[in-house]
């Protein structure tokens, strides 16, 4: 019987490749994949939100243990669309139109699929128009934008202004975060949601959805 | 001493795009800032991608935006082992050291500091950052083939600038700042020491500038044996200067967006006295930005900034 506890170090060590062969091996022993996914990966993931949190792990750490965790994903993914189960929530994230760094938003989408969620990742430099797309086409109910540059930021309102035009607005929540974001801002474009930090955004979007 | 060049644009009416590809408009930009303020110093831009187009990276500009890498130069070690390392002066990094050949020559004689990249941050730009943060740990082989590279060129860059005229450097070294302290000493400060080696008979200070890194991150900054940081938000300021050595200058660190953007002039005032108050026991301080200044800051920030450090 695969020992499930080496699934949850293996995350936590960021080393994909004992979290594929314990997964494999977990699978072929029969464990249920939601059982794996809730009692092992997520809090695997929530370890390294914490340790992220207090400085203990760093970008890297987090990056490797986000690989780790959707190498294992992959294997289970399958198999839980099979039987019907879903995820906490479908999140569309990229970084907004004009802006093209990505490690923030590469950062938040490792913890919130970390926490459960299914990651639409649009990539960098997205148009209001793509974030429609996700949310009609690919049911995305939360709209995740980072922004680095303060002469970006006008695309997150100008995304938020869009979703309203195109009648979608209530269907989704709105994070938004990157270095010149403040809460503030955040309140005045009528997001729903803001963190400061990768491991803030999942309890930023529990709150947000009312999970 | 802020790091603002961009800002100057409220008084010259160039474009980013300008300042980046044209010397006589980035020089024209900073001495508008340098007479308006009667600074001490003057700077050429800072521009991460410059250093990385020189080496073949493929950049993305607009014409208000400071330009940024896109795609990934090198994606394998075999890539890494045959990639070329430019020659300062190649593509846009002649637009720096001309900048700084003419500023130079201003009559007041103000001390004149170029700009680059660090090594790790310019290895992570070749890579993709968020790849060269995975490989760190997955391929550190190629990391420090990268870096062997990237230090060579950033040697030959320095002592161009000394050529033109600088008196020192600010050495822009964020990505570190991603890291771990280990991480920081192998991929970064182990680096960045003999570069300060190479120039160390120069009379010629290279300002290293870190605005991710945080106090526990102080002991690998000072393996690299400089003696000059400039530090962001995230530094402790007061606490990091009871830990150095009072030879050694720790310059920063008020956030450039959270306070020269969104804040008002006479909350500006108050968050420049109350920096000066926490630090005020150390003469080893230099009051400062965080990172480099965008175009978006407002020039009465700026105004409100320097006036609360004269009275101050």
């Amino acid at each position: 019987m695969a020992d499930l506890k080496k699934l949850h170090e293996a995350v936590v060590n960021g080393d994909a490749k004992t979290a594929k062969a314990v997964t494999e091996a977990a699978l072929a022993d029969g464990v249920e994949p939601l059982k794996l996914v809730q009692e092992y990966m997520m809090p695997a993931m929530a370890e390294v939100g914490r340790r992220f949190e207090c400085s203990e792990y760093f970008v890297p750490e987090l990056l490797l243990a986000a690989r780790a965790m959707k190498t294992a994903l992959e294997l289970v993914r399958p198999l839980l669309t099979a039987t019907g189960a879903q995820p906490v929530g479908r999140v569309a994230i990229g970084t907004v139109k004009g802006d093209l760094h990505d490690i923030g938003k590469n950062l938040v989408a490792a913890m919130l699929e970390g926490g459960g969620y299914e990651i639409i990742d649009l990539g960098v430099n997205v148009t209001p128009e793509q974030f429609i797309t996700a949310v009609k086409e690919k049911g995305a109910n939360i709209v995740a934008m980072s922004a680095l540059l303060t002469t970006t930021l006008p695309s997150m309102k100008t995304t938020v202004d869009a979703l309203k035009q195109a009648g979608v607005r209530e269907q989704v929540k709105i994070l938004v975060g990157g270095a010149p974001v403040t809460q503030k801002y955040a309140d005045d474009i009528g997001a729903d949601g803001f963190s400061e930090s990768a491991a803030g955004a999942v309890a930023a979007a529990k709150k947000a959805v009312g999970a | 001493m802020p790091i603002a060049v961009y800002p100057g644009l409220a008084l010259t009416g160039a474009k980013v795009i300008d300042i980046v590809t044209n010397p006589q408009v980035q020089f024209e930009t900073q001495l508008a800032l340098h007479e308006r303020y009667r600074t001490p110093f003057v700077l050429s831009a800072m521009d991460l991608s410059a250093e990385a187009e020189a080496f073949g990276c493929a950049i993305h500009q607009t014409e208000t935006e400071i330009p940024s890498v896109v795609g990934r130069l090198v994606t394998n070690r075999e890539q890494a082992g045959k990639l070329s390392v430019p020659q300062p002066g190649d593509q846009r990094t002649a637009v720096y050291l001309e900048t700084v050949r003419r500023l130079r020559q201003l009559p007041d004689q103000p001390l004149v500091i170029g700009g680059c990249i660090g090594p790790f941050s310019l290895a992570a730009r070749l890579v993709g950052v968020s790849e060269a943060m995975e490989m760190t740990v997955s391929e550190p082989d190629l990391m420090h083939l990268l870096l062997e590279k990237c230090a060579s060129f950033l040697t030959a860059y320095l002592h161009k600038f000394r050529q033109a005229g600088a008196d020192g450097v600010i050495m822009a070294e964020p990505t570190a700042g991603l890291m771990s302290p280990r991480a920081m000493s192998q991929f970064s400060s182990a680096y960045i020491k003999p570069i300060g080696g190479a120039m160390a008979d120069q009379r010629f200070a290279i300002i290293l500038h870190n605005c991710a890194a945080k106090l526990l991150h102080l002991p690998a900054v000072l393996e690299t044996g400089l003696k000059t940081f400039h530090f962001g938000a995230p530094m402790d300021m007061a606490v990091a200067l009871d830990k150095v050595p009072a030879d050694v200058v720790l310059c920063g660190n008020l956030d450039p967006v959270r306070v020269f953007v969104h804040l008002s002039p006479a909350e500006i005032n108050l968050r420049v006295r109350a920096l000066l108050a926490a630090t005020s026991a150390h003469r080893n301080f230099v009051l400062s930005s965080g990172c480099d200044l965008p175009a978006t800051v407002p020039l009465a920030s700026l105004d409100a900034f320097y006036a609360a450090s004269k009275q101050s």
